[in-house]
Order: structure tokens, then C-alpha cells, then sequence
């Protein structure tokens, strides 16, 4: 936590965060004098999630997500706090650059979609071309823009030039620019509405989804892909695929085992705010669903690391990973009818 | 996951950033700690660090030996794909990939060599070699 100033003299405190979305969201209604806690945001905006995509290949890898699709959080947070945003993308970067100069002039700090891969002031091994992440301008410096990463624990500088390559990068799910701060934010939102939309979406769309690629069907058709695995594409292949699953759960900014601790800290909140017994058992439960996660990457890693010659295997792995499936189906169901109860 | 789990492995890739987790404290209260890393997420990196730098070295072997022009090689080291690096470039797929045949590379004019150049944030000489040619 540091203080900042933005262009118009405001203070800025710049708050570290586990997920670039749900932080840059969480920063924006705090710049407006409503402070939402960023598990909150990520709570309220459903988040949380599980897809597996055995046929979209990226980087020669099948793509596996612990979270919903990007920008879902920061649409559906606002909408169900009642903030109104405005959001633009551009053509021509020029165009988008003067814009961002624009609006930061007048005051106003600005939420933008960038490129990890341009964005210089991150350590080498975190940048990778993707699309999807986040980050905070304050205001404009010499020769580059005074940058809030939730990511990062302190605010840094980024050089024009960088900003605007991260900003127009081309590749799949293409920023083009998109820049997007509040116009309307409501002083005082309605936090248990809002709380109850967004577990209830999290629920269905962990449940309900009839395909068997996502939500609990998900995790268990990339538990039995990953037991499968070693015989069907070889032992080498196999590790890759497992390594991805992990660096998905613990290394792209997810606060630890994919998301569910940040999860279990918005139930916290929630039972505060509903004084609710269930919901505070229901966090409790998602930190010990949580353990597990962790524990499977830990398994992960040692099958990695000695290439087969421990006691663990994919087996247990994949076994690990079927035991989540069944408590969290569990503990949707379970939030599913407590959520039921609870009165907006 | 307690605050004193949170693992604190002192990652060197991490070069002194922090990142957030989520913990509980001893009144069981969730807080967030900064963690300098884990070992278990070394491993996986490491794993998928060292597959795009053996792919790397393999292309740069390869342009050394006059199998492939230098701009394959500069496109993997900013980890992109043909499409993503024709698009950047505002050149179609099928000319960026004749343009690692080292003939047609060597008679690109200096138009097209600018946009590559620029769209891998590169200087026009960078682009034209690779580490360890000699000239």
C-alpha cells in the first residue's frame, strides 16, 4: 500500500492485488469515495469459474481457466452496483493515446486493457503475449504515464512508447485500446443485492452448464484427461499439459489455488455483511476446497521436477483433482440454497 | 492456507516484486500477504521457460545456417506467432512466412524491413541479425 497523487491532486492509495480486474475495478470505485474490497468485486462480479478447452490450442497447449471470461468481472460488478462506466476502444492508436491524455488531464484516473508481454517494468518470466490484463494510469509524466499495477505492491513508470504498444497489441482477444473509468457511481450501492446476483450467476454457471467442458463437468473432464494422459500422449507431453494447468492456478495472479481463496474471502465478507452462520461455513469449506488445489499443484510439481521416479503419478493427480470436483459441487449446491434464503 | 503458509521462496525470477495472496490470519480473518514466490510454481515455469528457450536457440541455429531468415527468429523471441506478428506488421500471413526463407528476406526492401522492424520494437540492424552471427 503506497500513496500516490493523481493529475488533479487527489490522493491515490495504491492497493496490492492477487487479480489485475478485480483490482483495477475495486481502485476505481475507491477513487470515487466508495471503498469495495477487491474480493467484493470479484465476488459480486462472479469470477470465479472453470473451463477447460481441449481444443483451442494456445501456445500448442489446451487452454484451462479458473476464471470467467476477461472483462466479465468489471462489466458485471458495475452493473449490479448500479455504476455507470464510460468505456471506449479506438481504431488508431494516436487517437487512443490522446484520448487517455485527455481524460487523465481532467482528472480522471483510467482503467485500461493492456498487453503483458510490452509492459517493460515487469519482471522478464511474468510477460507473455496475453491480451487480457489490466492496470491503472494516475497521470501523465515525463515521457510516460505514472502507472498503478495491482499486480505489483508499489506504483511504477511506463514509457509512452511501451504504454501505447501494450494498449494496440493484435492477437487474440485484441485490447484495440479499450479504456474505461466511472461517469455514475452510486454513494452508497445496494452490496447484498448485488451479493446475491453474483453468487447466484456464480452457481449457475458453475451447475448449470450442460456442456462438459465447464464448471464441475469441466474439472472432472480435465481430471480424467490429465489421469489418461501419460499413456495417451507420452509422459513428456503429459507434464506440459499438467504444467499449464498449474501455472493457470497459482501463477497468473489468482491469490492462490486458482482463485478460491479470494472466493472464500468474498464469503467472509459476505457473511459479515449478511450476518450469516451458513455463509461463514460455506468460506470455510472453500479454503479447505482451497488446501486441495494447492496440494494438487504441489503433486504437480514433484512429477515435474523427478520425471516420474516418486511415488507420485498422474493417477494420484488427477485423483486429487476429482476430489475437488466432488466437494465444490458440493459447496455450489450448498450456496445455491443458502443463497436462496438470504434477503437483498 | 494460514499467513505463515504462504510460501516465501525467495523466487529469483521474481527480481524483488511480490506477489498477493490470500491467507488467513489467527482470528481466521482473510487477509491479503505478499509472497516472494513458491517452488512449486518454479517448476512449472522453469518447465515452460526453458521449452521456448530450447526453441529459440534451435531457431537461431537454424538462421545461422542459412535455413531460416532472421526475422523467424526475432518473431520467437517476442513469443509470437506468424498471425500475430502479420497483423502487427500490416503484412498478410503467407508474406510474413515466405519471409523466413533467407533469399527472400535478404531482397526485402527497406519499406517492408521498417514495418517489421517496428512492429518487434526493433532497429533495422537488430533485425537483420541474430545474436552470435558473425558478419
Amino acid at each position: 500500500m503506497s500513496a500516490e497523487i493523481t493529475a488533479d491532486g487527489k490522493p491515490f492509495i495504491h492497493h496490492h492485488s492477487a487479480h489485475c480486474e478485480s483490482g483495477v475495478t475495486s481502485a476505481l470505485f475507491g477513487d470515487k469515495g466508495v471503498e469495495v474490497s477487491e474480493a467484493m468485486i470479484f465476488g459480486i462480479g462472479s469470477g470465479i469459474f472453470f473451463g477447460h478447452l481441449p481444443f483451442v490450442k494456445w501456445v500448442g497447449l489446451p487452454i484451462s481457466t479458473f476464471r470467467s471470461q476477461p472483462r466479465a468481472v468489471f462489466r458485471k460488478a458495475a452493473k449490479r452496483l448500479g455504476a455507470k462506466f464510460i468505456t471506449k476502444s479506438f481504431r488508431n492508436p494516436q487517437k487512443g493515446m490522446d484520448e487517455l491524455r485527455r481524460v487523465l488531464k481532467a482528472g480522471q484516473i483510467v482503467g485500461l486493457t493492456t498487453n503483458i508481454y510490452w509492459l517493460s517494468y515487469f519482471p522478464n518470466r511474468f510477460r507473455f503475449q496475453f491480451n487480457g490484463h489490466n492496470i491503472i494510469v494516475l497521470r501523465e509524466i515525463e515521457n510516460g504515464f505514472r502507472v498503478s499495477d495491482p499486480i505489483l505492491d508499489h506504483p511504477v513508470d511506463c514509457l509512452a512508447e511501451d504504454l501505447e504498444r501494450a494498449r494496440f497489441a493484435h492477437g487474440p482477444l485484441e485490447p484495440r485500446g479499450f479504456m474505461y473509468y466511472p461517469k455514475y457511481i452510486p454513494p452508497r450501492p445496494n452490496f447484498r443485492q448485488a451479493c446475491i446476483k453474483g453468487m447466484k450467476d456464480t452457481c449457475n454457471m458453475m451447475l448449470k452448464i450442460p456442456l462438459p467442458i465447464f464448471g464441475i463437468r469441466g474439472i472432472r473432464s480435465m481430471a480424467k484427461r490429465i489421469i489418461k494422459s501419460p499413456h495417451k500422449i507420452g509422459f513428456h507431453e503429459a507434464c506440459r499439459h499438467l504444467a499449464n494447468v498449474v501455472r493457470m492456478q497459482e501463477e497468473v495472479g489468482t491469490g492462490g489455488a486458482g482463485f478460491r481463496f479470494m472466493y472464500a474471502a468474498f464469503l467472509q465478507e459476505a457473511a459479515d455483511l449478511f450476518a450469516s452462520d451458513e455463509l461463514a461455513q460455506l468460506s470455510q469449506e472453500m479454503t479447505a476446497i482451497g488446501d486441495i488445489w494447492r496440494e494438487f499443484a504441489v503433486v504437480s510439481a514433484r512429477i515435474i521436477k523427478q520425471r516420474g521416479q516418486s511415488e507420485d503419478n498422474f493417477g494420484k493427480a488427477g485423483g486429487l483433482m476429482l476430489i475437488c470436483a466432488g466437494r465444490e459441487e458440493e459447496f455450489f449446491k450448498t450456496l445455491n440454497t443458502v443463497v436462496r434464503d438470504l434477503k437483498a | 492456507m494460514k499467513v505463515n503458509e504462504v510460501p516465501q521462496d525467495n523466487i529469483t525470477y521474481y527480481e524483488g516484486e511480490r506477489r498477493a495472496c490470500y491467507a488467513l490470519n489467527d482470528e481466521g480473518k482473510y487477509v491479503i500477504v505478499t509472497s516472494s514466490g513458491w517452488s512449486a510454481e518454479e517448476v512449472v515455469n522453469g518447465l515452460a521457460v526453458a521449452e521456448l528457450a530450447a526453441y529459440l536457440e534451435e531457431t537461431r541455429k537454424a538462421v545461422l545456417k542459412g535455413l531460416k531468415s532472421p526475422l523467424a527468429y526475432h518473431m520467437e523471441r517476442r513469443q509470437m506467432t506468424p498471425e500475430i506478428l502479420a497483423k502487427t506488421a500490416g503484412i498478410a500471413v503467407f508474406r510474413v512466412k515466405r519471409h523466413f526463407r533467407p533469399v527472400i528476406f535478404s531482397k526485402l526492401n527497406l519499406a517492408v524491413l521498417d514495418r517489421y522492424a517496428r512492429a518487434l520494437a526493433l532497429t533495422l540492424e537488430e533485425l537483420r541479425t541474430v545474436p552470435g552471427k558473425i558478419i
